[in-house]
């Protein structure tokens, strides 16, 4: 297991090397100088911009450029936001928590309710329950994340006003307090709920099939024999053996939330990374863009190894190939 | 069938012979008695109809903004009512139409061939060649959607015309979900004995991999197609909700839909943001059902 998690580890630096030559080429392809941001706006003399220029090293041959961006990027120095004049690396310290938090909560909600839902299809399929459970699962798979994001907010903030239709805070409230905390839950709980149901629809498939498959198995016979009760047979037997291939789908599902994150958090106008990005492409803000490109296929790199190792868990075959 | 023929001893033979048919036309048959699916199939080319035909027959004018009418709730004038620039929404609904199956359709086609053609180099030929396309295949896969198609759509937009750039953008980004499944495939397929015989007549690969393996990995391809026109559907229409989809000046149903961004809009005009939510709800609904339609038809194991 540890050579074959050495080797994926390793795999990933090639492929974050490419990824930063990308993301570094496309930024110089963006209209406008991407590292800019220290040149001062007021200023059009065309000697102070050469000067500055000079200075800043944009009139250094291209790979120099790259290099000295990647070692800046190493160390944590992530360059200055036009937009914020503040370090980008701030930036992203002040915002990434949010985002973070709103991933955890969304897929606590899905883990909960695809088990419920596919721990009840499971044990009575092709009942009517089964077929309810299944349309839903439909809907949900159709629905794009953004309707039914705006369904929401119409629905739960704007008609029945249960829960805040924007930001991740109440203004004013004091970091620490208790009702800080309780307000950041409540700002965060309707994104997370979206993100979480329509992420059930895999799990719920997944558990339900494969808790009918295990139904049929020879120790299923056999705690059945000895006389135990139907409900201890699958919430103990079957549920542990059908939860172990459901860990794998955990490292996707992190992709997915990082991926989706841009438009959760622009329906919700929650402060997170994604709204974040998506303002730094309105203001032309490259150091940000960058960043947050970088920072996001890390992520979802990470994520990736996360899948494969875990199916290395899970399944001893796949560590050898 | 009862066939009658003469044989060379002039004798009548009477053959029973069962009826017979080709896989295509049993999945066709299967799927003509799937209800669901043909319902959304119905549905669905009836969206094509009216995007294709439906802008020859529409009146109003969408293409200005009018102070006069805006705002203005459903009527017998305005059937969904109008948006906040005065444009009337069903009109601008059927171009939207246009829009949003356009790219679809056009970015299915794209990942389609891109897909199928690496993919099936890679598993054909195995070894050296499958390892180098894969890990290409796999680096494009690594790439937080979203974030770079919004990124290359900044750079590339003015440079293409319209909507051709975020068809393009979609396109090239999302190919390699298709290509694992097509190579995976093609692995298997080709340790046939069907394979090795074209191959020990000398026949061409090229061929090899057009004439007899393609037809038999089809059915996988097909249903990725679907599943691809969802998705590229709900990208586009994403996309274009943040603001950096399609133009704002070119009508798509994600594009109308921005406007419930504002909250005045989302809070009191319903009539707005509903019908294209609804279009794409739908439309993907309708989807990916045919896809499940296909899916059935196809798998020769599912018995209805």
């Amino acid at each position: 297991m540890l050579q074959y998690s050495l080797r994926r580890i390793l795999g990933m630096i090639p492929l974050l090397f490419l990824t930063s030559i990308v993301v570094f080429s496309l930024a110089k392809f963006m209209p406008g100088d991407p590292f800019g941001g220290e040149i001062d706006p007021s200023n059009t003399n065309p000697e102070y911009i050469e000067e500055m220029r000079e200075k800043l090293g944009y009139n250094d041959p291209i790979h120099i450029q790259y290099i000295r961006w990647v070692t800046n990027f190493v160390q944590g120095d992530f360059g200055h936001s036009t937009a914020h004049k503040i370090p980008v690396f701030d930036l992203i310290v002040d915002r990434l928590p949010n985002t973070i938090f709103l991933a955890i909560v969304s897929l606590i909600i899905t883990y909960i309710f695809a088990f419920a839902m596919g721990m009840y299809s499971g044990r009575r399929p092709y009942t009517w329950g089964d077929n309810l459970i299944a349309g839903y699962n439909y809907v949900g798979l159709a629905i794009p994340s953004f309707v039914a994001g705006i369904i929401a907010i119409y629905f739960f903030s704007f008609q029945l006003g249960w829960f805040p239709f924007a930001g991740s805070v109440e203004v004013g409230l004091q970091p620490g307090t208790w009702d800080y905390y309780v307000s950041r839950m409540h700002h965060v709980l309707l994104p997370a709920l979206i993100l979480g149901l329509m992420g059930t629809a895999s799990y719920t498939q997944f558990l339900r099939n494969d808790v009918i498959e295990n139904s049929r198995k020879d120790f299923v016979r056999t705690a059945r024999a000895k006389g135990t009760s139907e409900s201890a047979i699958y919430n103990k037997h079957i549920l542990r053996n059908s939860m172990i291939p459901l860990i794998t789908f955990l490292g996707f599902d992190i992709a997915t939330l990082i991926g989706g994150a841009v438009i959760t958090e622009t329906i919700f106008t929650y402060p997170g990374i994604g709204l974040l990005f998506l303002e730094s492409v309105d203001r032309r803000d490259y150091a940000v863009l960058m960043t947050i490109t970088m920072l996001l296929s890390f992520l979802t790199l990470l994520g990736n190894l996360i899948a494969d190792l875990l199916y290395g868990i899970v399944d001893p075959r796949i560590r050898l190939g | 069938m009862v066939k009658a023929s003469l044989n060379t001893d002039g004798q009548v033979l009477i053959k029973n012979k069962q009826k017979q048919f080709s896989p295509w036309k049993l999945a066709r048959k299967k799927f003509l008695k799937n209800k669901i699916a043909m319902t959304s199939l119905i549905v669905f080319v009836s969206f094509v109809l009216i995007a294709v035909f439906g802008p020859l027959f529409t009146t109003q004018d969408i293409t200005r903004i009018n102070f006069m009418s805006m705002n203005l709730p459903p009527s017998a004038e305005h059937w969904f009512g109008t948006d906040t620039n005065g444009r009337d929404i069903f009109t601008r609904m059927v171009y939207g139409a246009r829009t949003s199956l356009l790219i679809g359709l056009s970015c299915m086609t794209f990942i389609i061939v891109i897909g199928t053609i690496v993919g099936a180099i890679a598993g054909y030929n195995g070894g050296k060649i499958d390892q180098i396309f894969m890990r290409i295949t796999d680096f494009v896969l690594n790439f937080p959607f979203l974030v770079f198609v919004i990124v290359l759509n900044t750079i590339l937009v003015g440079k293409v015309s319209g909507v051709w750039t975020l068809i393009l953008v979609i396109s090239l980004l999302s190919w390699g979900g298709v290509a694992r499944i097509v190579r995976s495939r093609f692995l298997s397929e080709k340790e046939n004995e069907y394979v090795l015989a074209a191959k020990s007549i000398g026949t061409r690969p090229i061929k090899i991999i057009g004439k007899h393996i393609l037809p038999n990995v089809a059915s996988t391809i097909i249903v990725q197609a679907t599943l691809m026109l969802a998705v590229t559907i709900v990208a586009e229409a994403g996309l274009s909700f943040l603001g950096s989809g399609v133009p704002a000046n070119i009508p798509s149903w994600g594009n109308m839909l921005f406007e419930a961004r504002d909250s005045d809009v989302l809070r009191n005009k319903t009539w707005i943001w509903v019908p294209p939510a609804a279009a794409i709800t739908i439309t993907i609904l309708a989807i990916n059902f045919i896809g499940e339609g296909i899916k059935d038809a196809l798998n020769p194991k599912s018995r209805r």
